[in-house]
């Protein structure tokens, strides 16, 4: 390497400097240098693992990122317009804010009362509780798209009834919402968990012994202390719900106009070699991705 | 409002909190419940105040049966050992909270006029709107008090309620609190294991061990006349003659020459102690360590020091059955 033969030297006036420290502090002076060395890594190395960080974030997230942009504008502006205007997009843009308009209040609420139930009481199963709240995070989204297939489908468990009723569940909306709502379901609760716990019960034993109700102590003292967490979680949350494309994909039956979210249009586009439309498309979707990005530091730098 | 504590015994798990316990707190008293840390006590206090249940027992107020009461309708006033203050809340806002969620909540100028009387009452209305993270663990601690007192409790519970705070200001806060209680009149129990805590600020003190009342008095009471080995071991310094006679070091007199039921020591080490000067020895039978508080003059007049032969006799021996040891 180029610059090796500079660091004996860069070396010695590092040390130069530390023996002027020594002589002015004499009990702490021998341990200062290696306490010094140990903390900190040489420029080098520094600029080293500077570099290959920058580097595979350029090359995995910004070119990405460009490239999408890139290709939905190489056609102009007319063909992007006119790519995410189409009656199916515009369908798939309204389903995927639907089933998000779904997902994301009913795990809110579900994340707040669990993350309230494990972190406040005391009670058997609690442990139980926590293991199930994470089953979405360990089980592949497909497995889970499968499971509402296997109990609601034609073939499944509720097939039957389901059909002798006329209600349709699987290949349409509802199936999407839910299988939204299961892969969905862990974020809130996950982010409230830790932060319920690490404040503890005192504030709210606090609030009830001066008379407060259930919900008062909820609104006035439980709610205040955690809602910047609970924002961070609804961003997450969000983002996960528009863009999840296992789990819907399984549920979905493709069907154009009526049972495509974003994600699946996306891939409907790509797999027809429509390009342009199909990034045109895919661009929303990233800019969703910035807009939570930026949100979510915003209200992380507010916890 | 006085307490009946009737019989109460509350398990965690294997461990037993509390073990068939009795107490009478009379209306208007300030009373300590007193033992080394984690020993029921706080549960205790908890129980009263209905932030836990006992598995057995009642609790009465003013003889009426509070078991079953829910803490928000116990109208007690707790403060917790760490503040337990609302954190996104102001000065202001956390001592208006109990006037607040009242059912017939007062109007908005009796709020402000009932919060201000107590941060004066606190010393501290000066700060109204800060939040607490601004404030010191002694501020929050009185304004703890105050958002306490906001509901007019009857019954006042403080679970070591300077066990955070610096000695200092902990021997300020003791004092301030004396005086406070006189002032409100509420009945009030507080939890320490802190012995001269107790001896300086309760009427009463309740002295617990393992989850049992080993001695309920006056703190003189308790100091001067222990009940129990545990009471005399945890309530200042003891010598232990013969491994069942109890004596205080200020119980203790020294002589130069052999006295009837003296025993022969070796004096240790001399260390003066304020107004008193400590000496330590050793006994030339067993081996024990004993300590002796003398005053100056006595110890003068002895000219004992370092290495010399002594006779040491306690002036007043308690005994307890063998057991106790």
């Amino acid at each position: 390497m180029a610059q090796s033969p500079a660091r004996p030297y860069d070396l010695i006036l590092h040390d130069a400097v530390l023996g002027s420290l020594v002589l002015e502090f004499p009990p702490s002076g021998p341990a200062a240098p290696a306490r010094r060395s140990a903390r900190e890594e040489p420029a080098l190395v520094r600029g080293l693992l500077l570099a290959a960080a920058l580097a595979f974030l350029g090359l995995f997230l910004f070119l990405p990122l460009a490239a999408v942009f890139h290709e939905a504008l190489k056609k102009g502006w007319q063909v992007y317009l006119a790519a995410i205007t189409h009656a199916d997009a515009y369908a798939a843009i309204k389903l995927t804010l639907l089933a998000a308009a779904i997902a994301v209040p009913l795990n809110t609420v579900f994340g707040v009362a669990a993350a309230w139930a494990i972190a406040k009481f005391d009670f058997r199963g609690k442990n139980v509780l926590i293991t199930l709240i994470d089953l979405p995070f360990s089980v592949s989204p497909v497995i889970s798209g499968l499971i509402y297939v296997l109990m609601f489908g034609l073939q499944g468990w509720m097939g039957a009834w389901l059909q002798a009723h006329d209600l349709k569940i699987v290949f349409a909306v509802p199936g999407i919402v839910l299988a939204t709502v299961f892969v969905t379901f862990p974020f809130v609760a996950r982010e409230l968990i830790p932060l319920m716990q690490a404040q503890g019960k005192e504030e709210e034993e606090a609030a009830v012994v001066l008379g407060a109700g259930g919900w008062q102590t909820f609104w006035r003292v439980t709610l205040p202390n955690i809602k910047w967490g609970l924002l961070y979680g609804v961003i997450l949350c969000n983002a996960r719900a528009m863009g999840e494309f296992g789990a819907v994909s399984v549920v979905s039956g493709h069907i154009r106009g009526e049972t495509n979210t974003l994600p699946l249009h996306i891939e409907i586009l790509y797999n027809e070699y429509q390009f342009a439309a199909a990034f045109a498309v895919a661009s929303l979707l990233a800019l969703l991705a910035l807009v939570t990005l930026a949100a979510k530091s915003f209200v992380e730098g507010r916890k | 409002m006085s307490i009946q504590i009737q019989n109460v015994s509350k398990s965690f798990g294997t461990f037993k909190a509390l073990d068939d316990v009795s107490l009478n707190i009379e209306h208007g008293e300030l009373v300590a419940l007193l033992s080394p840390s984690g020993m029921g006590k706080t549960t205790l206090l908890r129980i009263i105040a209905g932030l836990e249940w006992a598995d057995q027992g009642q609790v009465r107020f003013h003889g009426e049966d509070a078991t079953d009461t829910h803490a928000r309708d116990r109208n007690v006033g707790f403060v917790f050992q760490h503040y337990a203050l609302f954190r996104h809340m102001t000065i202001f806002e956390n001592v208006a909270f109990g006037l607040r969620v009242k059912k017939n909540r007062s109007s908005e100028a009796e709020i402000s006029r009932r919060v201000t009387e107590l941060l004066k009452l606190v010393q501290l209305d000066w700060l109204a709107e800060r939040y607490p993270h601004q404030l010191s663990g002694g501020q929050r601690q009185r304004i703890a008090l105050a958002r306490s007192l906001a509901v007019e409790p009857k019954v006042l519970l403080l679970d070591e309620p300077f066990g955070a705070l610096d000695a200092k200001v902990r021997k300020e806060l003791r004092r301030w609190l004396r005086r406070l209680h006189d002032e409100v009149r509420a009945t009030t129990v507080f939890v320490t294991h802190d012995q001269e805590e107790a001896m300086e600020v309760a009427d009463r003190i309740v002295v617990m061990n393992q989850g049992r009342i080993e001695q309920v008095g006056t703190p003189d009471e308790v100091y001067q006349n222990p009940a129990t080995p545990f009471v005399y071991e945890f309530l200042g310094d003891v010598n232990l003659f013969h491994g069942r006679g109890y004596a205080r070091p200020h119980e203790v007199e020294l002589f130069r020459e052999s006295v009837q039921s003296s025993i022969a020591a070796t004096v240790e080490h001399v260390a003066p102690r304020g107004a008193a000067v400590r000496v330590e020895l050793r006994a030339a039978d067993g081996g024990a360590t004993i300590e002796a508080d003398l005053s100056r003059e006595d110890l003068r007049a002895l000219g004992v020091v370092a290495g010399d032969r002594v006779y040491v006799r306690p002036r007043k021996v308690r005994e307890f059955e063998a057991k106790a040891a």
